[in-house]
């Protein structure tokens, strides 16, 4: 389970809030104020180890069975998450960061819910896709076979009686530099050419594509309670069933709030207090009934900061 | 049971009943299933939308997580698991198979196969997967997979191993991880976590499968673990369809692990160590035959077997009951002590011939290396070859009811000393029907219920340690007596799992003139697929042509049009390779007559797409197709329509020709069939699809002079609808039965149009009725009808009606009256009422004069009437009846009294009991018989010029055989009172030399070749055959030193002190032919043709010549002459096999382990050979001679001893 608070003083050194909400409408910009020096990392770290604690473990299981006839028993040099391409921390940092500052920043939140990340799900790995059903090594094959991936990030606020009375989910995306054409092609999906005019254009399929498309029930809550039930049945006995329940179709569906949260450094040229998702009303192309929350985090030298963070993770371990 | 679990289950509960309820269909459900049909026909579907594509995925997913919930909180057994499992299986298979758009989004035919194998319904799972063909490689290796193919994940693996050469070294995992980090130079992506999960699946699946075929325990849990982790780590990392299939990979891997064959047989072999390893090549055999995963069936009847000996079975067909036969046949044969010299025996009672066929072949193919499997179908009573007799091995003999009847006479003493196990196939049929038939057939001696009753009662109650299986098909019903009765305790329950192993739908074929054909679907698993006057039927519209009008004379017959209709419509469909049966009600003759008259003409050319196969199955057919034109001759009906693909059967065929018809359907050589019901009894066969011309049987009563009209049951429907669709089989998952109804009339004119209007409306009336009572339930049936019972009741009735016997007089009437004394025509097939009571009390007698007759053999002392009622109360508690139904005191009362008073009053001859129990006929036809036989015996002792007799002179004798039986209407010659019946038995000589093939005699024009073949079954084969066998019985027994005296070749002319012509006699009426000779190479398979074996004659003859100077007549019919000349042919020489050991290099191991599973994967110029796992292990050079298939055999790498080699430890049979 994760269960390490956020590091609240780091990220107040750390990052500047400037949120508003409107209806049902947040918007939340964290623009980077101090430098990343070694104790921010250092504060990060054990938010970033209890996070990733649970995937790690069945990482590390699932590479330390090995099925050659004569194997030893010998552990694998790998270590989990850290042995990951850096591109593929990047996917990582974002989600994680999508818990932190969910969990720390939830008065700043449409709805001011208190939302908690019980178990984090990577599911960055949608190569996944690519491979497993064609079985054929080929990076440069963009086909997919099966195509649908749910939502990057899923949080839950708990009733009273532990039940999930709500659930925040969506798409968590870095991008070392996040200029208003890079936004655009992730909102709005990257460009192809338009058969008719032959100009290039967003195809369309972007993050409010996806975010707007989702089922009432988010898939990942599936896998969620499929973590649960391994991890805590019992502490988590009334979300168990609360998630069963939502997932029938039985009874009110728990709330929903949709988040997009962009982190990156921010354009050369770019302004203090300007946005890439203007804040003041929800943006036109949202057309879900449900709240939304969108965060813009800018930082400086952000993929420093990545580099050194999951080099570290475990180090002493 | 954390706090909340009951509340989830309650939340699953819901939507199980909402959804998944066992045989209830939700409304869009059944749309859902509509529309896959109408898809799958390519007609035009109901309006869809993808909205209701989406409802129903969403559906699935609901299923799913419900069955998940019952699953983990009741376990992996949990029923209400089983039926969400079954349900998603099936939502998903109607979605994928209607080519829904989902399919492209949602990997759907996964997780239908995987929720069908986890709902135990693997045959559905691998049906579905069979039809869906995936371009991707991945998706291939899990459905290979989760249709429990492991040869086919093997070779798919190997596939993969031969791609990516570079992921087979002992450090490829580690170094693909590793590479992981590595920023490759020139920018290109290296692997991902994506890409080494995906590897090591296909090394856990690959290992996985190979593991499960060995039965290697130790690595399969291994596998598992790693399949294990990675499921783990999927939930947790990849999207959530992909994470869900392989969970489901997961789960059903569980399952295999539960069900794989070993277990059980490790379990048996815990009885004898020493055979173990026989057990465990079986069940890699059975593996090797796709049936190493157990059913859900087959589980239950083998936990019953380790625990307990004796008990019934009842599952559907096609749900491997033969397996739990077979290992019934193992632990009761092989795996006990050896008791005597003479190996254990073991009876097989089977319903039919055909079907004792059909038994033999798959018997002989999976235990024939260890037990003497002997189908004892044919005409002598103990074969040509008597190796079973005096095998030291154990024997299997597959008999029918009759058979075993007439082995108990002849070799009763031997067979009970070395029986161990009786296993009675179809055990339900000693369930008669109540009604008249059944009174009338007791009448007549041709009731089967009540001989296997007297059969199987009689040997358990001589021998009560005799182990029983009764194997039954027919859910509910009997299961529950039958079950009582063979374990012989009151609170016996069978054992059984109800469901349908196929799915079946039931509709009509509406036919009209000039008007395309439209299937109407009505039901489905019994559940209808629309509600009558509430909503719009549902129809499949053909798209095939209109049939061209038919001229006047034959539309003006509506049965005719009908018919014709249904092949018209059957050839279009078989070019779209579904595979049909036409079933026809009666007089199959003027069925083939019209089709083939219909063929004929110009206007129907060009529908026949049928063309004869190449390649392997060519032989078949030629064998086939020459039989056909020896027994029915060239311008049959039959050969005709076999030339066009289409096959006949009928219960009058020959036997070797309906064997080799059967062959062809079952090879799916024919696509379309024709056959009466009898084909289908107990046999299964491939057939999508399945035509009714008739619901009805109509007869001619002579002595009532009116039509009798017979409905088909219930019952006999649901036998042939069940024979439509084995999974997998051929297009379909479903099997389809369609009564083909008229919805207009066909005749133009106007004289025979109120008559058709009438027809129409009969027919119409008859399927409601049909359609109304299969709606109705099956139910569980503790009290159903029992022969004996029947039997008593009715002579008790008769008695007391006809007589005028009161109640408390009838049990001393019964005691001393004879048959003759109430009717002067008992024994004769007369029908009055006086005469069938007779009859009905002589049936009554011939079971208790046998089963005297054998108590007083086995106790070798003089029946008295004490010893008499004691011993039938004994044996009355061994009865069927006895357990059948709430027991009325005096049926026994009944039986005890009769058979006192055959003793006392009836049969008082010791001498004549004994004769008549020889004979085999009821007393008091026997009676009559005695000096017939006498006649028949000194007929046979001249004959000892028969081996060098001409064919004219040889027919001569069984003509004067056939003059002392015939003029007998008890155990001579019988036949229907219809005309052409009657015209036929008055020139039976004319068919007997027509049968015996004798020279220049013709036989029946193509309309009368069924009316003569009833004759050669029932009179000549059977009546003539049993009269000859009786006598020839009675001179063995005559001759033998006592009932223990082993029958032999070597001593039976001494013993019966006939000529050899008495040992073929019964063997020439079945083949057909007057030249022993030609019989025996027809029943050795020396040839295929009565002709083809007449041309061999001369290479035995020039051999017969070269061993003996100067050979008598009776030389040349000696069958251990013709045994000897059929071991000096020499045998073709076997294809030479590869090398069986190959030297090896070691490249991916230390060789620490002594021996290493491996499969073969071609590298340049030598094989690799990898683990399953992927890894490379060792090569050899030059390339491995493996054979074209080499995923199906188990090799081995052998490093412990010197230098490594590499051998196949288990070739495929």
């Amino acid at each position: 389970m994760h269960t390490c608070p956020p590091p609240i003083n780091a990220l107040d050194q750390w990052l500047e809030p400037n949120g508003t909400v409107e209806r049902n409408y947040g918007h939340l910009l964290l623009e980077q104020k101090g430098t990343i020096d070694q104790d921010l990392i250092d504060a990060l770290r054990p938010y970033f180890e209890s996070a990733h604690l649970d995937a790690r473990e069945y990482f590390h299981e699932q590479i330390g069975i090995s099925l050659h006839p004569d194997a030893a028993g010998q552990p694998l040099p790998i270590s989990y998450p850290n042995c990951l391409p850096s591109k593929a921390h990047r996917g990582l940092f974002g989600e994680v960061v999508a818990g932190l500052v969910t969990e720390a920043y939830q008065d700043e939140f449409v709805g001011g819910h208190e939302w908690r990340v019980p178990i984090f799900l990577f599911r960055e790995h949608d190569d996944v896709e690519k491979y497993l059903w064609a079985l054929r090594f080929d990076p440069s094959r963009t086909r997919e076979i099966y195509g649908r991936h749910g939502s990057d990030f899923i949080g839950i606020a708990l009733n009273a009686q532990g039940e999930v009375a709500r659930v925040i989910a969506g798409e968590a995306k870095w991008r070392t530099s996040l200029t208003h054409s890079v936004v655009k092609s992730l909102l709005l999906g990257p460009k192809e050419e338009d058969e008719d005019t032959g100009e290039m254009v967003h195809n369309g399929r972007g993050i409010w594509f996806e975010v707007n498309r989702d089922t009432p029930v988010p898939h990942g809550l599936r896998q969620l309670q499929k973590l649960l039930e391994q991890r805590d049945p019992d502490g988590h006995a009334n979300a168990i069933l609360s998630i069963d329940r939502a997932v029938f179709g039985q009874g009110p569906l728990p709330g929903r709030t949709n988040l997009v949260l962009l982190i990156g450094n921010g354009a050369r040229r770019r302004e203090a207090l300007s946005c890439l998702i203007p804040w003041e009303e929800a943006p036109a192309e949202y057309t879900a009934a449900h709240d939304l929350q969108v965060v813009e985090i800018i930082l400086e030298c952000g993929d420093g900061l990545i580099d050194e963070l999951y080099a570290t993770l475990w180090e002493d371990a | 049971m954390p706090e909340r679990d009951q509340d989830r289950l309650e939340a699953a509960e819901r939507v199980r009943r909402e959804l998944a309820i066992e045989n209830q269909l939700s409304r869009a459900q059944a749309r859902t299933y509509v529309r896959c049909l109408q898809a799958t026909w390519q007609v035009p579907t109901i309006l869809w939308t993808e909205r209701d594509s989406a409802r129903q995925l969403a559906d699935a997913r609901r299923l799913l997580h419900a069955a998940h919930i019952f699953r983990s909180i009741e376990g992996a057994a949990s029923q209400r698991a089983i039926d969400c499992y079954r349900r998603t299986g099936e939502i998903l298979e109607w979605l994928s198979r209607a080519a829904d758009t989902i399919r492209s989004v949602v990997p759907v035919e996964l997780m239908a196969a995987g929720a069908y194998q986890l709902g135990g319904l693997p045959a559905m799972a691998s049906g579905l997967l069979s039809q869906v063909r995936s371009d991707h490689d991945g998706v291939r290796l899990y459905s290979a997979f989760l249709r429990a193919d492991f040869d086919g994940v093997l070779r798919r693996a190997a596939l993969f191993w031969r791609r990516y050469p570079d992921l087979t070294t002992a450090d490829a995992s580690a170094l693909l991880l590793i590479a992981m980090r590595g920023e490759t130079p020139d920018g290109e992506a290296g692997p991902t976590v994506g890409w080494a999960f995906s590897v090591e699946l296909v090394r856990s699946l690959g290992l996985l499968a190979d593991c499960l075929r060995r039965g290697d325990d130790e690595r399969l849990a291994v596998a598992m673990g790693k399949l294990g982790a990675l499921d783990a780590m999927a939930t947790r990392t990849f999207s959530d369809d992909a994470s869900l299939v392989i969970a489901i990979m997961r789960a059903v891997a569980d399952s295999f692990v539960a069900a794989t064959i070993y277990r059980p047989l490790r379990a048996l072999g815990a009885l004898r160590p020493e055979r173990s390893s026989r057990l465990l090549a079986y069940a890699r055999d059975q593996f090797s035959r796709g049936r190493g995963i157990l059913w859900t069936s087959q589980q239950h009847g083998l936990q019953r077997l380790l625990e307990e000996s004796s008990f019934a079975l009842c599952t559907p067909t096609g749900s491997g009951k033969t397996l739990v036969a077979n290992l019934a046949l193992i632990k009761e044969l092989l795996l006990r002590e050896d008791e005597g010299l003479q190996g254990l025996l073991a009876l097989y009672i089977v319903p039919s011939r055909a079907l004792a066929g059909e038994v033999e072949a798959k018997l002989t193919s999976e235990l024939g290396h260890d037990i003497t499997v002997t189908g004892l179908y044919g005409g002598a009573d103990w074969g040509i070859t008597d190796f079973w007799l005096t095998s030291e091995r154990p024997v299997v003999l597959i008999v029918t009811v009759e058979k075993a009847d007439a082995l108990m006479r002849y070799l009763g003493k031997i067979l009970m000393a070395r029986l161990r196990l009786l296993i009675i196939d179809e055990a339900h049929q000693v369930v008669p029907e109540a009604n008249e038939a059944t009174r009338l057939s007791f009448s007549d001696h041709s009731n089967r219920s009540i001989r296997l009753e007297g059969l199987a009662s009689r040997i358990l109650s001589h021998r009560a340690d005799v182990v029983r299986i009764a194997l039954t098909a027919v859910a509910g019903g009997a299961a529950g007596p039958v079950a009582r009765w063979v374990e012989g305790r009151p609170n016996a329950a069978p054992v059984g799992v109800r469901y349908r192993s196929t799915r079946q739908v039931i509709g009509v074929l509406e036919t009209a003139p000039n008007t395309q054909g439209v299937i109407l679907l009505d039901l489905m698993n019994g559940l209808p697929l629309y509600l009558r006057g509430e909503e719009d039927p549902v129809y499949l519209r053909l798209q095939i042509e209109v049939m061209p009008q038919l001229p006047p004379r034959w539309r003006n017959s509506l049965n005719r049009f009908n018919c014709l209709n249904v092949l018209w419509t059957a050839l279009h469909l078989a070019d779209e390779d579904q595979r049909v049966l036409i079933s026809v009600a009666q007089e199959p003759e003027q069925t083939m007559r019209w089709f083939k008259e219909a063929l004929e003409r110009t206007d129907w050319q060009g529908v026949v797409g049928f063309e004869p196969p190449d390649g392997p199955l060519k032989a078949r057919f030629d064998e086939a197709r020459a039989a056909c034109l020896d027994y029915c001759g060239a311008d049959s009906f039959e050969l005709f329509l076999l030339d066009r693909g289409i096959a006949t059967s009928h219960g009058q065929m020959p036997q070797r020709l309906r064997r080799l018809m059967v062959d062809l359907i079952d090879r799916k050589i024919c696509p379309i069939t024709v056959a009466t019901a009898t084909l289908t009894e107990g046999v299964n066969l491939p057939f999508d699809l399945i035509f009714l011309t008739s619901l009805k049987r109509r007869s001619w009563d002579p002595v009532e002079e009116q039509q009798v009209i017979a409905p088909l049951t219930t019952a006999e429907f649901r036998n042939l609808a069940g024979r439509a669709g084995r999974p997998g089989a051929a297009r379909g998952i479903e099997g389809m039965t369609l009564v083909a109804l008229p919805t207009q009339i066909s005749t133009t004119g106007t004289a025979g149009r109120a008559t058709q209007r009438r027809q129409r409306a009969e027919l119409a009336a008859d399927y409601d009725r049909l359609r109304a009572s299969l709606v109705i339930e099956e139910r569980d049936a503790n009290d159903v009808p029992s022969p004996l019972a029947l039997l008593l009741n009715h002579i008790w009735e008769r008695a007391n009606r006809l007589l005028g016997v009161a109640p408390d007089a009838f049990l001393d009437w019964l005691e001393r009256t004879a048959p003759t004394v109430v009717s002067a025509d008992a024994g004769t097939g007369a029908s009055d009422g006086t005469a069938r009571l007779a009859d009905a009390m002589d049936e009554l007698d011939a079971l208790l004069l046998t089963s005297l007759e054998e108590i007083a053999r086995v106790d070798e002392a003089a029946m008295t009437r004490a010893r008499a009622e004691a011993q039938l109360a004994v044996l009355w508690r061994t009865t069927f009846t006895a357990v059948a139904t709430a027991q009325e005191t005096w049926l026994e009362k009944a039986f005890v009294r009769r058979g006192a008073g055959i003793i006392e009053h009836i049969y008082p001859d010791a001498d004549e009991r004994l004769r008549l129990y020889r004979y085999g006929l009821p007393p008091v036809v026997g009676r009559r018989f005695e000096a017939v036989a006498r006649r028949i015996r000194e007929l046979l002792v001249a004959a000892d010029n028969y081996g060098s007799a001409d064919p004219t002179t040889r027919i001569d004798l069984f003509e004067a055989l056939g003059d002392l039986v015939s003029g007998d209407r008890g155990f001579g010659f019988r036949v229907r009172r219809t005309d052409t019946d009657e015209a036929i038995l008055e020139r039976w000589s004319d068919v007997l030399g027509w049968w015996m093939n004798e020279p220049d005699v013709a036989g029946p024009s193509p309309e009368d070749l069924r009316s003569w073949q009833r004759f050669v079954a029932d009179n000549l084969e059977f009546r003539l055959g049993v009269a000859i066998g009786a006598v020839v019985a009675e001179a063995w027994a005559d001759g033998a030193e006592d009932a223990l005296t082993l029958p032999s070749l070597a001593a039976w002319k001494e013993t019966t002190g006939l000529p050899w012509i008495g040992f073929w006699a019964r063997e020439l009426l079945r083949w057909g032919t007057h030249d022993p000779f030609v019989a025996f190479c027809l029943a050795q398979g020396l040839a295929h043709t009565r002709e083809a074996a007449g041309a061999r004659r001369r290479e035995f003859d020039a051999w017969l010549h070269d061993e003996q100077d100067d050979p008598e007549s009776e030389d040349r019919i000696d069958p251990q002459l013709f045994l000897r000349w059929q071991a000096s042919i020499p045998r073709a020489e076997g294809a030479a096999g590869a090398a069986s050991q190959m030297r090896a290099a070691l490249t991916g191991t230390t060789g620490a382990r002594g021996s290493y599973a491996v499969i073969p994967v071609r590298r340049d110029d030598g094989t690799a050979w990898l683990d399953p796992a992927g890894f490379e292990l060792a090569v050899t050079r030059p390339m491995a001679r493996v054979g074209t298939r080499p995923s199906r055999s188990d090799f081995e790498l052998v490093t412990a001893a010197g230098e490594p080699t590499v051998r196949r430890l288990f070739r495929p049979p």
